[in-house]
């Protein structure tokens, strides 16, 4: 009962937000310094694309009738066509997200692969060898961003190490071939997982310390069973709600952490698309991008939000 | 092992923690026996070192930073530096511990029948429908009404008393030939904790267990133990048989104890005689007897050489004082601070 | 009867886990502070060091490795890559520092005073950042820089800026939740104590440790951020060196010259090292949880 009710209200919170979202994308057009359909037209500023264009977002109308009249076509999926390469932002958008997911699908399972057992081996002896070579390397991780990590992950395997398929422009789609699809995921996957891994050991790391000194791991312990199933039946689940929590926030950071690998090996993902939109001045499909990330976000924080609820129901009686 | 060879024997054990401000001597140095069927009570203030006795004679400790020192046997196996793997052997079957917080130590996120299974099918070797069927019994066993669908709860779905029951049943689950029992009830509601010492009282004597019974409230142990060990800074002050040591005792300290308990017979709005002064500092003991700084009693003496344990006549009764109090005989007739 | 029941050996535990709680802060925390001193000093007094210009070419000077006339070699068009990252921390320093002015400028005083007061100010404005909260910072960022162009280092701080004031509320809202129901701040209270008095005398100087810790590790974070747009050609344009636009160049030419992408990496890298290490530090000093922050 209080989940349903803590769920409704994340619920309803949720649309809130999404509405915060869409009014923010929609006005970013109208940050665009000057008329807002000359700069978005740009070259192609013919009076059928200009009534098109006016047609799309309402623009000879009060702002917010504009709002709606955007609003209108969004909810019945159309974000415009691109006036730079005459294609509709939606199919658009529509090839490059399932590339996005597959990288972050990818990296999340070798970011917890590596961050749970670690975390786990640290926290049955908080300041022994492993626990502290595994801490101040993961600090030391923390202070590197990701863009560094590519670049330089790129410099030894793809140009020094000379293996195939992993430099910049070696993508190819999951369809085409996918033995060579998930050899060029290899670098970006470890990139984004780096830092996942990172974030997700450390509070692993400190929450297990803490629910080891909890009592019923004392009493745990004096039932005479091994430490494999104390670790993992009875320490792990009360220790993993700040790590779904992180893992769901981490998402947002993960889809910029995209962008730079994207950019960096020419992924056709959303990254790629968007910075390439940008610098083409193609404004419409930034918009458009930035709408689908954002709202992709908010569902998936909703998502792990229930997630935690699950894991311990007494979240949701607070 | 012979009929009169006791079950637990404790000799010297001593428990010390090594902490960031110096060496903590949270037991320093205790010995007893007890015999099969036998119940002993340990008492004492806060910080006088009878949980964590209880958990070194368990061999619970944590390992890092904590020294246990001198020999705990039971039932013949030792227990001080035996390695976890060990232990595990004897926990459950042979000695079960009853935590003291019942809101702390269950699991909160397994639910209750589960956590008795556990151990049923783990160290038992039961599978899983005998194991839920006997969980079910112990539920019942410890008194928790509609034992079958509360297998299912959550501990946050029950009450303290109800928690603790439970926690009682977990300890019960292989019928260990010693239950170390810690502060069973202080956590509980004052009508609850009869309640749960007259099921501890019940199951022990049904289930042939002998019991150490840890509590810092001598009303507790007065009817439900054969003996009583004092413990004052880490050490037995007193020890005896019940009686001994409710009627006959001869430590200030006692006296102290059993004066800032409540009596029944005692008329409304009677103050109660709190012990003055702390539990002391055991980063700096004194080199006499602990007790000395809040004794009314104490001479130069205390406060310069420690007292050992000696018999009073008894070969149960030993108490730990160089002024010790008068025999009931003559004490009416006696006044403070004179010579015994 | 509560007080009796706990033990000496259930508290004890907890202490005995941490031997090196407030210890002293460790020679490396000062090596981090000296570090991020030399770094501020460079950024401020870049243009009156004796450096060579940081866009000046030199063609008879190309891909030079590491030498005593060029501390850290030069690029593929002979600027000095020493000057240029000196040069650099200039955007990395103001932009670090500047955000969280605004961050703090704003966030702090709102996320104090939301706290102290409680009710319906508290409310409004905690949902209200909460609902920003949830918005993807990141994406936003780079959206409005994408649109508000011509992008210059103010604005870009300025959105920055604007984007850390929630997540600077929360914490700072927390922290003096935590406070706020501490003995002494009640103390001062029922003595009478004035509002300013109590927020500036008692709270203030109780929050200041949460707060800095978390200003360093903000700093950091915003560092990084302006790194990765600067690295995707969204922060200040080349040439004016920054430290990610100086990686972002470097990358088509790693297999000429290593050395163009290594150092200004491993300066970006020691300057988040310091920031975040001193931030630590000075969290498990004044011993307060991650899980605040």
């Amino acid at each position: 009962m209080a989940v349903i009710k803590y769920v409704a209200r994340r619920l309803v919170l949720m649309v809130g937000i999404i509405f915060v979202i869409s009014v923010g994308a929609f006005y970013l057009i109208h940050l665009l310094p000057g008329d807002p359909a000359t700069v978005i037209l740009g070259g192609g500023d013919t009076p059928q694309a200009r009534a098109a264009l006016y047609k799309q977002l309402g623009l000879n109308r009060g702002i917010v009738i504009q709002y709606f009249v955007w609003l209108n076509h969004v909810l019945h999926g159309n974000l415009g066509t691109s006036f730079i390469t005459n294609e509709s932002v939606v199919s658009t958008i529509k090839n490059a997200f399932p590339i996005d997911v597959e990288m972050i699908i990818l990296s999340q399972i070798l970011a917890f692969a590596f961050a749970i057992p670690l975390a786990m081996r640290s926290a049955q002896k908080p300041n022994g060898r492993l626990d502290k070579t595994a801490s101040a390397g993961s600090f030391t991780l923390l202070s590197i961003p990701p863009f560094i990590i590519i670049v330089f992950l790129v410099l030894i395997v793809a140009v020094k190490l000379k293996i195939p398929n992993t430099g910049p422009a070696s993508y190819v789609s999951i369809g085409q071939d996918w033995v060579v699809n998930l050899e060029s995921m290899v670098l970006p996957a470890v990139t984004l997982a780096i830092g996942s891994f990172v974030l997700y050991y450390r509070i692993l790391r400190s929450d297990l310390i803490s629910t080891l000194q909890e009592e019923f791991i004392t009493l745990a312990r004096s039932k005479g069973i091994s430490r494999r199933r104390i670790m993992w039946r009875h320490a792990f689940r009360p220790s993993s709600v700040a790590l779904v929590g992180t893992a769901g926030v981490n998402i947002g950071g993960l889809i910029a952490g995209g962008f730079v690998v994207q950019f960096l090996l020419q992924i056709p993902g959303l990254g790629f698309t968007l910075i390439d939109a940008i610098n083409l001045s193609d404004y419409l499909l930034v918009q458009g991008i930035v709408l689908v990330i954002s709202v992709s976000v908010v569902l998936i924080n909703f998502l792990f939000d229930f997630l935690i609820t699950i894991i311990d129901p007494r979240i949701a009686r607070d | 092992m012979s009929d009169n060879a006791p079950l637990l024997s404790v000799k010297n054990l001593a428990t010390t923690f090594e902490t960031a401000r110096g060496e903590v001597p949270a037991v320093g140095g205790v010995t007893f026996d007890l015999l099969a069927d036998e119940t002993i009570g340990i008492v004492g203030e806060s910080g006088s070192g009878k949980t964590v006795l209880a958990r070194s004679i368990m061999g619970l400790q944590p390992r890092t930073n904590v020294r246990v020192e001198g020999s705990v046997q039971l039932d013949g196996t030792e227990i001080v530096g035996a390695s976890e793997a060990e232990l595990r052997k004897i926990w459950a079957v042979d000695v079960a511990m009853i935590f003291q917080d019942p809101m702390t130590s269950l699991n909160p996120l397994i639910r209750i029948g589960k956590q008795i299974d556990e151990t049923l099918r783990l160290r038992l070797g039961l599978n899983k429908s005998d194991a839920k069927k006997r969980a079910i019994e112990l539920l019942d066993l410890v008194g928790i009404p509609s034992a079958n669908e509360r297998y299912m709860a959550y501990p946050a779905q029950l009450s303290g008393g109800m928690r603790q029951r439970v926690v009682i049943a977990i300890a019960l689950a292989c019928s260990p030939k010693l239950l170390l029992a810690d502060e069973p009830t202080t956590g509980l509601d004052v009508t609850i904790q009869a309640q749960i010492l007259n099921l501890l009282d019940q199951l022990k004597s049904d289930l042939h267990m002998s019991m150490v019974l840890v509590t810092h409230d001598l009303g507790v142990v007065a009817t439900r133990t054969d003996r009583i060990i004092v413990m004052y800074a880490g050490r037995i002050v007193e020890t005896g048989t019940t009686k001994e040591v409710f009627a006959q005792h001869r430590m200030p300290y006692t006296e102290a104890l059993l004066a800032s308990t409540p009596k029944v017979s005692d008329a409304s709005h009677t103050r109660l005689n709190a012990i003055p002064g702390r539990p002391p500092d055991l980063l700096k003991l004194a080199k006499g007897c602990s007790f000395a700084p809040r004794c009314q009693y104490a001479t130069e003496r205390c406060h310069n050489e420690r007292p050992e344990l000696e018999s009073s006549g008894s070969p149960s009764h030993l108490f730990a004082c160089w002024n010790p109090l008068p025999l009931p005989t003559n004490r009416t007739a006696s006044s403070a601070g004179s010579e015994a | 009867m509560t007080n009796l029941a706990n033990d000496f050996g259930v508290a004890e535990p907890e202490l005995l886990d941490r031997p090196e709680k407030r210890g002293r802060l460790g020679i490396l925390f000062w090596v981090c502070v000296a570090w991020l001193g030399i770094n501020i000093f460079g950024a401020i007094f870049a243009n009156v060091l004796p450096l060579p210009n940081p866009l000046a070419n030199n063609y008879s000077a190309i891909n030079f490795g590491p030498s005593l006339h060029h501390l850290l070699g030069t690029d593929e068009l002979g600027r000095d890559i020493f000057s240029r990252i000196v040069y650099g921390s200039r955007i990395s320093v103001s932009v670090g520092f500047g955000a969280m002015l605004i961050g703090f400028g704003v966030g702090a005083p709102l996320g104090m005073l939301a706290a102290y007061r409680r009710g319906l100010f508290d409310q409004i404005v905690t949902t209200l950042m909460y609902v920003f909260l949830a918005f993807p910072a990141i994406i936003a960022v780079i959206a409005v820089l994408s649109f508000w162009t011509p992008r210059s280092l103010l604005k870009i701080i300025l959105v920055i800026g604007i984007a850390s004031i929630p997540l600077v509320y929360r914490v700072i809202r927390a922290a003096t939740l935590s406070m706020g129901s501490r003995d002494f701040v009640i103390a001062a209270k029922v003595q009478g104590a004035t509002d300013r008095r109590i927020i500036f005398r008692e709270l203030l100087p109780n929050i200041a440790p949460v707060g800095i810790s978390f200003l360093l590790i903000g700093i950091a974070t915003v560092v990084t951020l302006e790194g990765a747009l600067a690295f995707l050609g969204l922060s200040i344009n080349p040439p004016q060196p920054s430290w990610g636009n100086m990686i972002n160049e470097s990358r088509t030419l790693l297999s000429q010259n290593i050395w163009i992408a290594i150092f200004p990496a491993l300066a970006l890298c020691l300057f988040l090292l310091s920031l975040n290490y001193i931030g630590d530090r000075l969290r498990s000093y004044f011993d307060v949880s991650e899980v605040k922050l």
